[in-house]
């Protein structure tokens, strides 16, 4: 499973999830994760129809398919249950 | 036949100003009383001018004006004002001989600076026929004191830092500081991102406290009209629904997006400024650059401050303290933008105030506002405060 991080310096909710993240990072080691910035990485933002709201993030299975949509503030405890369901797919 | 007897009685203290100054050719003392419906203070003194009446009732002539309803006695009071060279936006304005009284605080101490000028008047007279004996509570004026201070003296500041905490709370209005700050966090002069960052946070102060300065004004201008009140009544109810919509409609707490273009701009000019070799060149930029992008958002947030300019309005205030509200109320308004530039700078990291907050913000402020809208409309005395 890979997680997709959609975010921005100026977005509030993304500096909020920043550190969440970190730690989820640390404590699932085996977690890919990929983050693109809403102003430099504008062809991704494209390609996954990023809307108008931040941060998003995009859950992917093995095929690359995406699994899951999350938009706005996520708590770790939410994100930590979502990853530990879809480990293995 | 008002309209009439209002012109002649202004024509006349026009006229009688300059001659005679104190008294009429009967001897009396002219007593003008321009009052509000609804207006506390204006209540306060009516009852207190009553029993002046009855004292003095041979050596004054007192006639009364309600000017939220009738406009004529509102362009009269303009016309004291003219005249006697004062501000004439708040009520109860008493007008005794050459000198005026604006508000009316007690009995105690207005109502007994009002006696005791007008024991004066008829002394000059020789109309004064009262009891010295009787007028020697005028003495003892009473100043209150900490003590005495009740919930109502005390709503108007809490009121003002509650709005200016709630209008300003509004962390995704926050975009621009925030790239500000990631762009100041590359540089490597502490000091220049200390005064550019503070500078651009203080000018956008200074613009929000001119909007706000010109909201009084026009409401000061406007006065004591029943439709603006309703209007300005209408628009908190709008500006309630909106805060409310948004507390149910963003479920997520995520931020919109400014759209793409003038994001760039901007973004682009901020880049610009803060590489800028000289400081001065810098500093000028971030300056321009703040009061330009405060004068668009402005647009969006006209609510509250038109809201809140009414409310000042209605209360009986110096013109010095109306503007220390209004300092009161941009202080807390630009508090998070102050907090998160500051924890910024201390700490070389960013934080970002959950935008889950800003949802129950969008909640309070939306009851709020909603309340301010149905008292505007139907029980404006009920914001007079203290």
């Amino acid at each position: 499973m890979k997680v997709l991080k959609f975010g921005a310096v100026w977005c509030p909710g993304c500096l909020v999830m920043k550190p969440r993240w970190v730690e989820i990072e640390k404590e699932h080691p085996w977690l890919e994760t990929k983050y693109y910035d809403y102003d430099q990485d504008s062809e991704k933002i494209k390609e996954y129809k990023i809307g108008d709201k931040l941060p998003v993030f995009i859950f992917l299975d093995k095929q690359a398919q995406e699994l899951l949509r999350l938009v706005g503030e996520v708590s770790k405890k939410e994100l930590t249950k979502i990853i530990k369901e879809s480990k293995d797919k | 036949m008002f309209k009439k007897i209002s012109f002649f009685l202004f024509c006349f203290f026009v006229l009688i100003i300059p001659l005679v100054g104190l008294a009429q050719e009967d001897n009396k003392v002219n007593i003008y009383f321009f009052w509000a419906e609804g207006c506390p203070h204006c209540a306060k003194e009516e009852i207190f001018l009553d029993k002046l009446e009855s004292k003095y009732k041979e050596g004054i002539n007192l006639q009364s004006f309600e000017v939220s309803r009738d406009s004529d006695n509102a362009r009269l009071l303009v016309e004291f004002g003219k005249e006697l060279h004062t501000d004439v936006s708040g009520v109860p304005f008493l007008v005794v001989g050459e000198e005026h009284f604006t508000g009316f605080l007690s009995e105690e101490t207005t109502g007994a600076a009002i006696e005791s000028y007008l024991v004066s008047l008829l002394e000059q007279t020789g109309q004064n026929n009262q009891n010295s004996g009787e007028n020697t509570w005028l003495e003892n004026v009473k100043i209150p004191l900490l003590g005495q201070v009740n919930l109502k003296t005390f709503s108007l500041p809490v009121l003002t830092v509650f709005l200016g905490i709630l209008d300003g709370f509004n962390p995704c209005a926050m975009w621009v500081l925030l790239f500000l700050i990631s762009m100041l966090l590359g540089m490597k002069d502490r000091c220049r991102m200390w005064i550019l960052g503070g500078s651009f946070i203080i000018t956008s102060a200074l613009v929000y406290f001119l909007f706000m300065a010109a909201w009084l004004n026009l409401i000061l201008f406007l006065g004591l009209i029943v439709w603006v009140r309703i209007l300005i009544g209408l628009v908190a109810l709008g500006g309630g629904a909106l805060n409310l919509r948004e507390f149910f409609k963003n479920k997520e707490a995520a931020c919109k997006v400014t759209g793409d273009e003038k994001r760039r701009r901007i973004f682009d000019r901020i880049k610009e400024v803060v590489s800028r070799r000289s400081f001065i060149l810098a500093f000028g930029g971030i300056i321009l650059l703040a009061v330009a992008v405060n004068m668009v958002e402005l647009i969006c947030s006209a609510g509250l401050p038109a809201v809140y300019s009414q409310v000042l309005v209605l209360n009986d205030l110096s013109t010095l303290a109306r503007y220390g509200y209004i300092a009161i109320y941009i202080f807390f308004f630009m508090l998070d933008d102050m907090l998160v530039f500051v924890i910024a700078m201390i700490t070389l990291h960013m934080t970002g105030i959950s935008t889950k907050y800003s949802r129950y913000s969008s909640l309070i402020g939306g009851i709020i506002m909603l309340i301010i809208g149905i008292l505007l409309i139907f029980k404006h005395q009920w914001l007079m405060f203290g």
